[in-house]
């Protein structure tokens, strides 16, 4: 016997979650695009999608986040400061590969200086994640030696059942398990046995590219040139990607008052690098992507010993010139065997 | 979004308010500022924790911030000095700012010189045009304790006469006679009435041929000049290991975060600015 959630009480918990003073967050469909939004009722999620188009990330670290407001005068420098909205939060319906990829940046927002504006949100969020039962052929996280039910980064991990009635409910971290002490009676023991996750076939030897990578020759390979001929440099890969952390600190104002901002930012950018004197240590789109892999797959491994990848496949996904993650290590693969 | 005035969690990116006390003109767009902390715990905090080789993040509100070196040497930490050329936003508005303005500080990050490695030692810095202000901070922090220091050599050039920098501090260096100071200009940048070297700055040091033995070098520059001073280092016997320098880069946050500054693996900003050659040569160049 394990725990169950039926389909047809999630509304009732949803309803249970808010009325506790929690903010109910899920996949849904937007004019443009899917994401994870708030929503008021179990109806609003879309649970159907495979992956919603934009990643977990903006819950946490969102494109464009005020930090300080600044007011000056002749003799003062007044500051505020924006602190992330507090108050409790569940995301249900979050899929393995975007909880890891929470996991994955929670060293790189706390090794030494700890950012506040992520780490508030993540100690006040609960994980739903929900196993998958369907992949489509840009999902990869397997070949990052993740599932389609990791655990990496989720408080509660539900598995649909195979009568696609309900979910069987796994509960990971107390912080999980508090969320659904709220919801307790909605849940029931049962033996209804869950769908099996979907296969997701290994696109790459993700050990083979790490070795490859790690070769000083290789950092001078032509082959990051004819790999990114044709990428744009438009940055979707790194703004769709669930652990892409990289951002530019503007202020946006004049010279009295105005807001500090810390907005996405990306290595696929020429001025990411660019310095004042004009020179550019990454002055081509092949030594951008090649920054792009080599800190997904070497530099970031090795400080957090873990992949900057959960295998998503947004980047692939998404790409308007059809390059990606996934071609690129294809290739490494080939060239390290 | 909710905004607080307390500090109820520390805001890594909140920066320290400075009162510029002091500016001079070092050469034609190249200005120093003096700024004092107005919140003594923000001093202390400073004080505790600045070493030389250090950087932090200069910055006006309106337009931004800018990564450099704190100028001024760990052991007169009353103060930051910051020398700057006046060349992109933050630097305009920093250059605008009067005595009396206030200004900000974030920092300082980094790692530093290992001063301690280099007691008993013989020192030798070499420094190109705008880069003396880094050096210039390891510089003082010796000559204030002078005497666990062996022989001071420093070379210095610039393009032109006016380009020096710290003119009045070469000046008190010339006078010393624990110090050996050694002034060039690029060809061309002589005035009538310039007395020292003219050449650049790896032909310089080679005529000044300072021993190797027992020896650091801290060297300072201008990508190009670095790269020609290696070589002349070598001819002159430095160990790779012996020869210390800063890696300048973009930066943002300057607290490992942002993504931009590595060069290959390493974080300038975390694990730098301060690297021995022998480090530098181990970075893929084509990163650089």
């Amino acid at each position: 016997m394990t725990k169950i959630l039926f389909a047809d009480k999630l509304d009732s918990c949803v309803e249970r979650w808010r009325s506790a003073g929690m903010t109910v967050i899920g996949p849904v469909q937007r004019t443009n695009s899917s994401m994870y939004d708030a929503v008021k009722s179990a109806s609003e999620l879309d649970l159907n999608l495979v992956l919603a188009d934009r990643s977990i990330k903006e819950l946490f670290f969102p494109q464009s986040e005020p930090m300080l407001r600044y007011n000056i005068t002749k003799s003062e420098i007044n500051t505020s400061e924006f602190l992330p909205p507090s108050g409790p939060r569940i995301i249900f319906g979050a899929r393995a590969c975007d909880a890891s990829g929470l996991a994955i940046d929670d060293p790189l927002f706390g090794w030494d200086y700890k950012d506040e504006y992520w780490f508030q949100r993540r100690n006040e969020s609960v994980i739903v994640t929900i196993a998958c039962t369907k992949a489509d052929e840009f999902c990869m996280c397997t070949s990052l030696k993740l599932a389609p039910d990791s655990t990496k980064g989720s408080d509660i991990l539900l598995r649909p059942l195979e009568n696609n009635k309900g979910w069987q409910v796994e509960e990971l971290t107390d912080r999980g398990r508090e969320a659904f002490k709220k919801v307790a009676d909605l849940l029931q023991e049962g033996s209804d046995p869950a769908a099996a996750t979907v296969s997701v076939p290994e696109k790459f030897d993700a050990d083979a590219c790490a070795e490859w990578l790690k070769n000083p020759e290789n950092f001078n390979s032509h082959f990051w040139k004819e790999i990114s001929l044709r990428c744009i440099g438009c940055g979707s890969c790194t703004y769709l990607c669930p652990t892409c952390h990289c951002f530019d600190i503007q202020d946006e104002g004049g010279s009295f008052e105005g807001i500090r901002r810390k907005n996405w930012d990306s290595c696929s950018f020429a001025l990411f690098t660019m310095h004042t004197s004009g020179h550019n240590p990454r002055s081509t789109q092949s030594a951008r992507w090649r920054q792009r892999i080599m800190h997904k797959f070497n530099y970031f491994p090795g400080k957090f010993s873990a992949n900057s990848c959960s295998g998503c496949g947004r980047c692939t996904r998404e790409c308007p010139v059809d390059m990606g993650i996934t071609e690129t290590l294809q290739e490494i693969s080939k060239l390290s065997q | 979004m909710t905004e607080n005035n307390s500090n109820a969690a520390q805001n890594i990116y909140k920066p320290a308010i400075m009162k510029i006390v002091n500016r001079h003109d070092e050469a034609p767009g190249v200005r120093t500022l003096r700024l004092e902390f107005q919140d003594p715990l923000d001093h202390e905090l400073f004080k505790a924790t600045y070493r030389t080789g250090m950087f932090g993040l200069y910055g006006v509100y309106g337009e931004g911030e800018s990564t450099f070196c704190v100028a001024s040497p760990e052991t007169r930490n009353e103060y930051i000095e910051c020398t700057f050329r006046e060349s992109g936003r933050v630097t305009s508005a920093l250059a605008r700012a009067d005595i009396g303005d206030l200004v900000t500080f974030r920092g300082p990050y980094g790692n530093r010189f290992p001063l301690e490695e280099f007691y008993g030692k013989n020192l030798l810095f070499i420094a190109g045009g705008i880069a003396l202000p880094p050096t210039r901070s390891v510089i003082w922090s010796c000559l204030d304790q002078r005497e666990k220091f062996g022989k001071v050599t420093i070379v210095y050039g610039a393009r032109t006469v006016a380009d020096l920098v710290y003119k009045h501090e070469l000046e008190e260096w010339m006078q010393r006679d624990d110090v050996e100071l050694v002034l060039a200009v690029d060809p061309g940048g002589e005035s009538p009435d310039w007395k020292h070297r003219v050449g650049f700055v790896p032909t310089v040091l080679e005529e000044a041929a300072p021993s190797a033995e027992n020896c650091v070098a801290i060297l300072c520059g201008p990508p190009i000049m670095i790269k020609f001073t290696l070589i002349s280092l070598k001819k002159l016997g430095f160990e790779e290991s012996n020869v210390y320098t800063t890696l300048e880069n973009r930066m943002k946050c300057g607290l490992g975060k942002c993504g931009r500054c590595n060069v290959g693996s390493i974080y300038v900003c975390k694990e730098g600015p301060v690297f021995t050659a022998a480090e530098v040569s181990r970075m893929p160049a084509a990163d650089l």
